[in-house]
């Protein structure tokens, strides 16, 4: 059994950029990004599609050189140093494509020959869990099944940074959750993952923090642990003509945030909510519910704010 | 600079098409020295004579055919050696960038530990070493060839002429006299290295031209279009340069013109195994020494390998469409 590579202790981050910025002529795909994804930890990309998720992961492994700014990916410079920061890395494309003329089995002898971590044994194990048929020609696979292969592939490797672009694209639920499982097997291991998902629930499920990318700047970013303690309360708030209630300021640090939408309002919490009790009785709400504060309601509360700020040509 | 595994996967991957490249090329060159044998050197002369008008278009003048070892040398200029070395060459030269970005696979293998030199290098490698083993198959087919084929000849009787009529005697009463020899006692097969090596020289020009475009674009099809273009383009600046004395010095802005077998195997039977392989010694046909064709064209192809590295270095990879 090869064993897990040693893991540099001292690197308290596994990447941090600096003002990283890519411009396509006047297509501004990356915008200062200034983002620092502790070591160790799973680490979540969210954004709409075209959010400049992908080309900061590409930028991450020298496929495409920043126009500004700089990256640093287990303390190497990915424009210098990009063969030594992929020895460190195992990546899945967004749309991981294999060639075409190879059997699954083949695929994997090939890839965790070529890989600095690479570990046939382990993808075995990683397909046997994704029951994959390893017989077949890429050729003949479905998209969800070289999803799968791929996956195998990129998963039985031990390189200590996992960039995971998509994962659970293409794959049903068993599947998925196997996935999601390995990936805290991964945390486990001390490695770190960089997991980019359109499905939120499995962001989090399974991330220790995650950014919200829009339009290439990093506008939010958050800790899952940190989200469980916050929650949203809705409720009718009949005066129409009535102003939105004004927040004591002994409750200034809980309550983030108080909106009026014709005739409900909505005030969203972070901290004990024991605390606001007697002020939420004085406003005589009625038909009231308190939700945990997912990251959907954080996700559609940034795009608001985003498009709310972004000037209309 | 070259990976092992890159070198294995890119072999396994060529395989089917060098082995039927390999397969015709030894088989035809086999064949097309056979096909020598059947026709009679007589018979081939007032063939070839009704065409001495076009004698400018011929690669070589039709004199230097009147031999065994002249009529097995066309073999270098025949359609199909030249069609299964341009598809090995324009087809493993597209393939390495525009190919792998086109068909996508080039993410999952650069995400590797591999900088994209030793890509290239390891790409390169198993292209080269495959036409250098598809040249050296056609030579060996030629080789057997020439060992395996039996030749008859007509040996018109001997006569004499009796001077100021111009009247032939026969010197004997008996008809032509059939001589049955081995091609091997006239034709040697080590005369066809220069050949060769000419064959090799204009292919690695393709790979190189081929690699490079395919390192600047990302779609296969459009590398494949550049360059048979630049190839049929270059091929009508040489036929232009043939056609009349006129424009003559067309051909030297063709690659084509470079590509000269025949006349370096011709300077082997009038000069001497070493003639071809000398920079020094132009004759009326060459501006250059004789080795002066083949290294241009493996220049222009090293410079066509350093240009797609340096350009591949430094591109971004786009994402797969």
């Amino acid at each position: 059994m090869i064993p897990l590579p040693n893991i540099d202790s001292s690197l308290t981050h596994a990447v941090r950029t600096i003002d990283l910025t890519k411009h396509y002529r006047d297509f501004a795909a990356l915008v200062d990004l200034n983002l620092q994804i502790p070591a160790g930890q799973v680490f979540g990309l969210l954004g709409p599609n075209g959010a400049g998720k992908t080309t900061f992961l590409r930028t991450l492994l020298g496929f495409i050189f920043p126009t500004g700014g700089r990256a640093e990916v287990m303390g190497l410079d990915p424009v210098k140093q990009s063969v030594e920061v992929r020895r460190n890395v195992s990546y899945l494309p967004g749309d991981a494509r294999l060639p075409r003329e190879m059997r699954g089995s083949s695929v994997l002898r090939f890839f965790a020959e070529i890989q600095a971590y690479g570990d046939l044994e382990r993808s075995l194990d990683v397909a046997r869990r994704l029951e994959l048929d390893l017989k077949r020609f890429v050729g003949f696979m479905s998209t969800g099944m070289r999803q799968k292969l791929a996956l195998a592939a990129v998963l039985g490797s031990r390189a200590p940074l996992l960039i995971l672009d998509e994962p659970t694209a293409n794959l049903d639920p068993t599947v998925r959750s196997n996935v999601l499982e390995m990936v805290m097997e991964a945390r486990d291991e001390k490695r770190t993952v960089i997991f980019s998902s359109h499905v939120l629930s499995e962001i989090e499920d399974v991330c220790d923090n995650v950014a919200f990318l829009k339009r290439g700047r990093l506008v939010h970013e958050q800790s899952l642990r940190d989200l469980k303690q916050r929650h949203r309360i809705v409720a009718n708030w009949p005066p129409a003509e009535m102003p939105v209630p004004q927040v004591p300021d002994s409750l200034r640090e809980i309550v983030q945030d108080v909106t009026v939408h014709r005739d409900r309002i909505i005030i969203d919490t972070s901290g004990d909510l024991a605390q606001l009790l007697p002020w939420l009785e004085s406003l005589s709400l009625s038909q009231m519910r308190i939700e945990a504060f997912g990251l959907r309601a954080m996700y559609d509360s940034i795009h608001r704010r985003e498009d709310a700020e972004t000037p209309t040509s | 600079m070259i990976h092992p595994v890159l070198v294995r996967k890119y072999a396994n991957q060529s395989l089917l098409l060098w082995s039927s490249c390999g397969l015709a090329l030894f088989s035809f060159a086999w064949v097309r020295v056979w096909v020598v044998s059947l026709l009679d050197m007589g018979q081939f002369r007032t063939i070839l004579e009704q065409f001495r008008d076009f004698e400018r278009f011929a690669p070589i003048s039709f004199d230097a055919l009147f031999t065994h070892t002249g009529r097995v040398a066309m073999t270098f200029d025949e359609p199909i050696v030249i069609l299964c070395t341009v598809v090995w060459c324009i087809s493993r030269g597209s393939d390495v960038v525009s190919g792998e970005l086109g068909r996508g696979t080039l993410e999952m293998l650069l995400a590797q530990a591999i900088s994209r030199t030793t890509l290239l290098l390891s790409h390169a490698f198993v292209s080269i070493g495959g036409l250098a083993l598809l040249a050296l198959l056609l030579w060996a087919g030629m080789a057997c060839g020439i060992a395996n084929t039996t030749i008859t000849e007509t040996v018109p009787a001997p006569v004499v002429r009796i001077p100021f009529t111009m009247i032939e005697v026969p010197l004997t009463m008996g008809g032509p006299i059939e001589e049955t020899f081995a091609m091997s006692a006239e034709v040697d097969w080590r005369t066809f290295a220069t050949g060769t090596f000419s064959l090799f020289a204009f292919g690695f020009f393709l790979l190189g031209l081929s690699t490079m475009f395919s390192s600047l674009d990302r779609y296969r099809w459009r590398t494949v279009g550049a360059v048979v273009s630049i190839y049929v383009v270059q091929l009508v600046i040489f036929g232009l340069g043939k056609s009349t004395e006129r424009l003559d010095w067309l051909r030297g802005w063709s690659f084509f013109n470079c590509y000269r077998p025949q006349k370096q195997i011709a300077r082997v039977v009038n000069e001497g195994p070493w003639a071809p392989w000398s920079l020094t010694g132009a004759d009326s046909e060459s501006w250059f020494g004789p080795l002066y064709y083949p290294l241009v064209l493996l220049v222009g192809g090293l410079v066509f390998y350093v240009i797609a590295i340096v350009v591949f270095r430094r591109r971004d990879l786009p994402a797969p469409l």
